[in-house]
């Protein structure tokens, strides 16, 4: 009760003291009480602001291509993956100046301390193209699915959409019908083994609490589908896991069995929980069982055929902007 | 404000002024800070210059430190540890000691209604509101860290005062001073001395200076350390500059590449360190000399640092410090036996869970720490748990508990499946034929096994389900 005539008399003042002067920024005091009566200067200070924001929109012939990666520590990887990924676009869209985003503050984090290179947040990375102009956009994620980073990255570009003419979304990998062949298509190039049906082919994929897990098991039935009746897809944190890839190969009964990653990059998923020497790797519960077990500790991003298909995707996103 | 809060701060003022009014009254029986000339049986000077007086050994105990907690329980008073921070995990019955947080609220402290509550200098100084809370509450906060490893026994000693533990702090003291000069007894012998560089943050590539627990370490270790004239960060620092530059100048020099992992660094894994520019040039990292040591077990100032040493002994000699003679007899293996060949052949690192919220997680097969039938302080606890986490033998699981019975026999399916787990063997598709390999839970196995003449048939027949001996493990060890 206090409070509020505390509140109430404070507003008074202000607004009298306001009156009294003609100078008094309403902005400001808008900002601090909260009542009703209030509402109405707020909404002008906000159609005010949109009208600003309006007038940052960037030079549309100012053109950028984000691509957003989750990230990862290991520098050689990451200029074989995310980096081959992202000189592939550079050359695709030369009218368009590139940056880089992770969605890792983690690994923002640690290369920043480990190796004294700053690498943006999507946020960081949104702020800069609008402080410098920019008013053409492509944001091309080089994320799996349209999983839970998918979603994240949008939710933290949207607030940014207002500041650009044209901005347009690449698609993740795997996101059309067409997209699961032509990825299978551009593994199967480089892994021989998934012609010799002897062996068993098991993909890794991370796997998520979000609906897009489905696509997984989307990818498996589309390798089956396609002929490779000995590729098998799991997942280290979804279904399908290990233990239905197990039952899988026991009715396979492969000679041997090859583990992939279905990551962009081979990192520590790849190196530790598929190729580690824990017990719980998928290559000791895999031994365990009697395979002869091969790792092939490549990222979905070295493979040309990979990066071709963000290129494609970054140039959908282009031939949409262009149509509009 | 919360109706808790409320009701939180008001018991707290109300405390206060209760507590306040019997330090006017005269009434008080608490010494801590007032330093009390009554007769008490505990008296000596923490490590934040506080005077402690205790009239009775500790009963109810909070440590927000883990070497406290890890000392508490060899000293045999886990029992009395009723509360820890979330890093004490070891040993593992501590995980599951109910956790306080000193970035938290000091009332839940208070309400746990401890006798005393260990904190290290660090604790009051990042949290000072927070321990004064708990001290005005009249529960005796005692701060300590030893923060040179000459003040370890010191260190121990006050803990021991605190819970009424002297004689078996004294036996402890000694067996783990005899076992640091039994490691240098071994090593003092080798004539050839190895190089190692330890690695203390993967940031800027620092190290260890000469005289932290790390350092200590491997000159107790017998190693030649190429860091050893590393300068401290600052004035008290054990982490000492080093950096790229120098250790690629020395590339050629070092044997053995250590990295520790831990809260200050994650440590390099095998992969991240080749990938490092100019790395693959380092000869222990051609040699495949790279290993990984939890901080846990060569930096805090804990009766566990002997195992640290002992782990990097085993780095840098791993013939020498890995003496399987005792094995080499025809007695049946055991399962305790059969761990221990193993680990000290394949050499193999001593498990450290990688964070201390692993025990927040389930996990699939083996939990560290968790056999009702080995517990930490089994003198073979690391060679069993190293090579259960590694998947050579199998944990076995009884209505939701989980067994190794050290005494049981191994079979030639167990070694076999061993072997096969540790080595890389390809089938060579011969026309071999095993009469009883149905016999097997996993003939492929034995097929690739006995291709590879790593173990043998008798008259066709492999028969999975005979004992082996220690000296069948040997041979079998050898043959790859």
């Amino acid at each position: 009760m206090i409070k509020k005539v505390f509140i109430f008399m404070s507003m008074v003042l202000i607004c009298c003291s306001a009156l009294l002067c003609g100078c008094a920024d309403i902005k400001d005091t808008a900002g601090i009480v909260e009542t009703d009566a209030e509402t109405e200067n707020v909404e002008n200070v906000k159609t005010s602001d949109k009208e600003d924001e309006n007038m940052k929109k960037g030079d549309p012939s100012k053109k950028a291509v984000l691509v957003v990666s989750f990230g990862t520590s290991y520098n050689e990887s990451r200029e074989k993956t995310i980096g081959s990924v992202e000189k592939k676009i550079a050359v695709a869209l030369p009218d368009y100046e590139q940056r880089r985003a992770f969605t890792s503050q983690i690994i923002i984090d640690k290369i920043a301390k480990r190796d004294n290179e700053k690498i943006d947040n999507v946020t960081e990375a949104m702020q800069k193209l609008v402080n410098e102009g920019f008013g053409t956009l492509i944001v091309q994620p080089t994320h799996v699915m349209n999983g839970e980073e998918y979603d994240e990255m949008k939710e933290l570009t949207e607030p940014f959409e207002k500041n650009f003419v044209s901005i347009k979304y690449g698609k993740p990998l795997l996101t059309s019908s067409d997209d699961y062949a032509d990825a299978i298509n551009a593994i199967a190039k480089d892994i021989p083994n998934l012609t010799d049906k002897s062996c068993a082919v098991v993909f890794m994929g991370h796997g998520t609490a979000h609906f897009a897990n489905a696509s997984y098991s989307a990818l498996d039935y589309r390798f089956k589908a396609m002929g490779f009746e000995n590729a098998f897809v799991g997942t280290v944190e979804g279904y399908p896991d290990i233990d239905k890839i197990k039952k899988d190969l026991a009715e396979f009964k492969p000679k041997k069995v090859i583990l992939v990653p279905l990551m962009i990059v081979a990192g520590d998923h790849a190196n530790n929980d598929m190729a580690g020497d824990d017990e719980d790797s998928w290559k000791t519960q895999l031994k365990k069982e009697g395979y002869e077990v091969e790792c092939i500790l490549k990222g979905l991003g070295e493979y040309e055929g990979i990066q071709n298909m963000f290129v494609k995707h970054c140039n959908d996103a282009l031939n949409e902007a262009a149509e509009e | 404000m919360t109706t808790i809060k409320k009701f939180k701060v008001s018991f707290t003022a109300v405390f206060i002024i209760i507590y306040i009014t019997a330090v006017f009254c005269g009434c008080s029986e608490d010494s801590a800070h007032n330093g009390s000339l009554s007769k008490s049986a505990v008296n000596f000077i923490d490590d934040d210059g506080i005077e402690i007086n205790l009239d009775k050994p500790a009963e109810r105990i909070i440590s927000l430190y883990s070497a406290h907690t890890e000392n508490l329980y060899y000293l045999g008073v886990g029992n009395k540890v009723i509360g820890r921070y979330k890093t004490c995990t070891y040993p593992p019955e501590a995980a599951f000691v109910e956790k306080f947080d000193y970035n938290g609220d000091p009332e839940n402290i208070i309400a746990a209604n401890p006798d005393l509550v260990i904190i290290r200098p660090f604790i009051r100084k990042k949290a000072p509101e927070y321990v004064k809370t708990i001290e005005n509450a009249g529960i005796k906060v005692v701060s300590l860290y030893p923060d040179k490893f000459d003040k370890f026994d010191d260190y121990i000693n006050k803990l021991a005062y605190l819970t009424g533990t002297e004689e078996r702090a004294k036996k402890l003291l000694s067996k783990f001073h005899s076992e640091i000069e039994n490691i240098k007894a071994v090593t003092s012998k080798i004539s050839e001395k190895e190089t190692i560089f330890f690695e203390a943050t993967e940031t800027n590539i620092r190290t260890v200076t000469a005289d932290s627990m790390a350092g200590l370490a491997i000159e107790y270790a017998g190693g030649i350390n190429i860091a050893k004239e590393a300068v401290p960060m600052e004035k008290g620092s054990s982490i000492g500059e080093f950096g790229e530059e120098k250790v690629l100048m020395n590339a050629d020099k070092i044997d053995v590449y250590v990295s520790q992992r831990g809260s200050m660094n994650s440590g390099a894994s095998k992969q991240g360190i080749s990938e490092r520019a100019g790395f693959d040039t380092i000869k222990a990292i051609k040699n495949g000399r790279f290993f990984t040591i939890n901080e846990k077990l060569i930096s805090s100032p804990t009766f566990r640092y002997t195992k640290g040493v002992k782990e990097i002994a085993r780095f840098l000699y791993p013939k020498e410090m890995n003496d399987i003679s005792e094995y080499e007899n025809d007695n049946l293996a055991t399962r305790r036996s059969f761990a221990n060949i193993l680990f000290k052949y394949k050499n193999i690192p001593v498990f450290v869970p990688k964070s201390s919220s692993y025990y927040e997680t389930e996990h699939k097969g083996h939990t560290f720490g968790l056999f009702e039938d080995i517990k930490w302080y089994d003198e073979d606890f690391d060679s069993i748990e190293s090579i259960v986490e590694r998947g050579y033998i199998e944990s076995i699981k009884e209505n939701g508990k989980e067994y190794f019975y050290p005494d049981n026999n191994i079979t030639r399916d167990e070694l076999a499946q061993a072997l096969f787990v540790m080595g890389e063997f390809s089938s060579k598709n011969t026309d071999l034929y095993i009469e009883d390999a149905y016999k097997s839970k996993y003939p492929n196995i034995i097929y690739i096994l006995v291709e590879n003449n790593i173990l043998e048939l008798k008259n066709f027949k492999f028969e999975p389900d005979s004992y082996v001996s220690n000296n069948d493990i040997i041979k079998a060890l050898k043959s790859f």
